[in-house]
């Protein structure tokens, strides 16, 4: 017991105040009369609870913060959802508490923190190789997958780690359980084997990834263009052909993704450029039959991709010699030096060109870069091939920096006297009005 | 051998001719103009000001040649954007600092000094995944998120890849800087251009 100065009992007036701590809550009691002074203490705390944050108090070492534990919680559900090994369920535990504790993450709002909760899954998996998509983890966090890719982004640097990116032709046979046309799901004419559609979707893939058609695109739409193609090529009836994208997404109970019609003509125009290298077929290949061709293309990839850039150089050179010997019309010489200009002209300097071996090295990269480059090759990236006209740009002005610069110049940024004053009536009138309305 | 030799040097005369045909889209730069502004007074007296304190703390103001925008901050600090040379970003800041001194404000042109400075050029066709799985330490390649790669292999210099080979240069501040960045990121996405 310790005596305390300065206080006087309100029942004897004594000063011979004691703190009594031999019991389990502390008390100040008169020593003389036995009067109880702490019992108006506990009156006094404050009713919202403590000045500091509980963060800054040392209830954080005694206990866990509740958000934490919720966070861990959450991942732990997700990990049971996607149905992942043991290692890769306590990677990502071991990532979530040490990013939860990080100033980046401390005080974000609790969406921020269940995100951060999907992100930490996400990178565990891609770190032990089991494949999964930013877009799953968004989906089931029902968050949209761009705030994922920022938290995504933000905890890498925060926890300093790598995570490889995921390749497609590993996801796609995750992605092609989720189309339900199983025999039990749908019809026999549309059903099919979930093992043969994710093979002739994964070769589909590979042949997209080959053809460009999957590099900086996003994986899903590519995903549905390959399985809806395998599905149909599969079974190449008449039934089957006639499906739009629309109806097949509606039988297989998933949700169709726009992009996922144009990678389905860039997949055939690739498929037609293998196709019409197949000798016993006698009819053209175009996109609208090439379908039925798919699963000889895709046996023989190889070989016909051979032949087809042997028959594109043949073409090729037999252009070159057909232009050498018939000189460019002059439509074309002019077309062509314009877009050369047109290049140029928006550089920013160019270095004179001292020999030959200089001139002929920058023909031969000015070549590569031309416009239609993407029509010379076999496959090029569509937007190469297909590439948006661009408007002329503007040539940089020649200027140095420490021109004259006219009064009248900037008295046109400033305002008259009067104009002043009618500004600031006007914002006196709106500011009134404003004021007004919120009443 | 010499054959050899002789392709190095045109390789590294191409190398040279792209550095040299990269287009400036953007230079930042700030001056400090040494006297204390009243920003509510310049937004009164000025056209083409936006000032709104609740939201941002700078005052925003843009002059129509050359087409560029000044944040103009209460202590007297300037930051122009939008300019398209560094010559151009100087010439502009002066008109800003004209326009405050006009307004009655004892400005003065200091420290001008050039942050960053945002480059293009074109280059060919790159295998992204090739490039982000061999450099995976310097690469940050999400093509569910954006589709081009972010190539950070220059100390301070950030370059935006795109498949069909728009390079994006951000964070230099001189030219020099920029060409160096070049040399040493046009011979790796030389390695990953499919023939």
């Amino acid at each position: 017991m310790t005596s305390l100065a300065g206080l006087s009992c309100p029942g004897c007036g004594s000063s011979n105040i004691v703190d009594d701590d031999l019991y389990s809550q502390a008390q100040l009691v008169c020593a003389d009369c036995g009067f109880v002074v702490s019992e108006g203490v506990l009156a006094d705390e404050p009713v919202r609870g403590l000045d500091i944050s509980y963060s800054r108090t040392t209830a954080v070492t005694k206990r866990p913060c509740v958000n934490l534990i919720r966070g861990l919680e959450r991942v732990k559900e997700i990990s049971r959802i996607l149905r992942l090994r043991g290692e890769v369920e306590d990677l990502a535990l071991t990532y979530f508490k040490q990013a939860y504790e990080h100033e980046s993450f401390i005080r974000v709002s609790l969406q921020r923190k269940e995100v951060l909760a999907g992100c930490c899954v996400l990178v565990s998996c891609r770190q032990l190789n089991w494949p999964i998509t930013v877009g799953t983890v968004g989906c089931l966090l029902n968050a949209d997958p761009t705030l994922v890719g920022g938290v995504y982004q933000e905890m890498l640097k925060v926890l300093n780690v790598e995570a490889p990116t995921v390749n497609i032709t590993d996801v796609i046979e995750a992605h092609c359980q989720e189309y339900k046309i199983s025999s039990s799901d749908v019809p026999e004419e549309f059903a099919e084997e979930s093992k043969d559609l994710t093979k002739r979707a994964v070769a589909l893939v590979e042949l997209a990834a080959d053809s460009w058609i999957v590099t900086g695109r996003r994986p899903l739409p590519i995903m549905m263009a390959a399985v809806y193609l395998a599905w149909q090529s599969l079974k190449p009836l008449k039934h089957r052909l006639s499906f739009s994208l629309d109806k097949f997404c509606q039988l297989a109970k998933v949700q169709k993704h726009k992009p996922a019609v144009t990678r389905i003509t860039e997949l055939k125009e690739a498929l037609c450029k293998l196709g019409k290298e197949i000798p016993w077929v006698g009819e053209s290949v175009t996109p609208g039959n090439v379908v039925q061709q798919v699963g000889d293309i895709l046996e023989h990839r190889y070989a016909l991709l051979r032949r087809a850039l042997r028959t594109h150089e043949d073409a090729m050179q037999a252009e070159c010699r057909s232009s050498s010997v018939n000189p460019p019309s002059e439509e074309m010489v002019s077309s062509q030096i314009s877009e050369r200009v047109a290049q140029t002209a928006s550089s920013v300097e160019q270095l004179p060109l001292s020999n030959e071996g200089g001139k002929q090295a920058v023909e031969e990269h000015s070549q590569e870069f031309e416009p239609n480059w993407g029509k010379r090759v076999l496959f090029a990236p569509p937007c190469v091939s297909h590439a948006k006209r661009r408007r002329v740009e503007q040539p940089t002005p020649d200027v140095t920096g420490d021109e004259e610069i006219s009064d009248s110049e900037i008295d046109s940024y400033i305002r008259s006297p009067r104009e002043v004053r009618e500004f600031s009536q006007t914002q006196k009138i709106l500011a009134s009005s404003s004021g007004g309305k919120s009443q | 051998m010499e054959v050899q030799q002789q392709r190095q040097q045109q390789q590294q005369q191409v190398q040279t001719n792209v550095c040299s045909a990269s287009i400036c889209r953007n230079v930042i730069s700030s001056v400090k103009l040494s006297c204390r502004l009243d920003l509510d007074f310049i937004t009164r007296t000025a056209w083409n000001t936006e000032y709104k304190p609740e939201r941002f703390r700078a005052l925003i103001m843009r002059i129509r040649e050359p087409r560029t925008t000044a944040n103009i901050y209460q202590s007297g600090s300037l930051v122009c954007t939008g300019a398209r040379s560094i010559d151009e970003s100087h010439r502009a800041a002066r008109r800003f600092a004209r326009i405050l001194q006009k307004l009655g404000f004892p400005v003065s042109f200091q420290n001008f000094k050039i942050h960053n400075m945002v480059v293009s050029c074109n280059t060919f066709p790159v295998v992204l995944e090739a490039l982000n799985l061999v450099y995976h330490q310097h690469c940050s390649y999400e093509p569910e998120l954006f589709p081009a790669l972010f190539f950070k292999m220059v100390p301070g210099i950030t370059a935006i890849v795109f498949v069909q080979g728009k390079l994006i240069l951000s964070g230099a501040k001189s030219p020099a800087e920029v060409s160096e960045a070049l040399q040493v990121i046009y011979p790796v996405l030389r390695r990953f251009m499919k023939h």
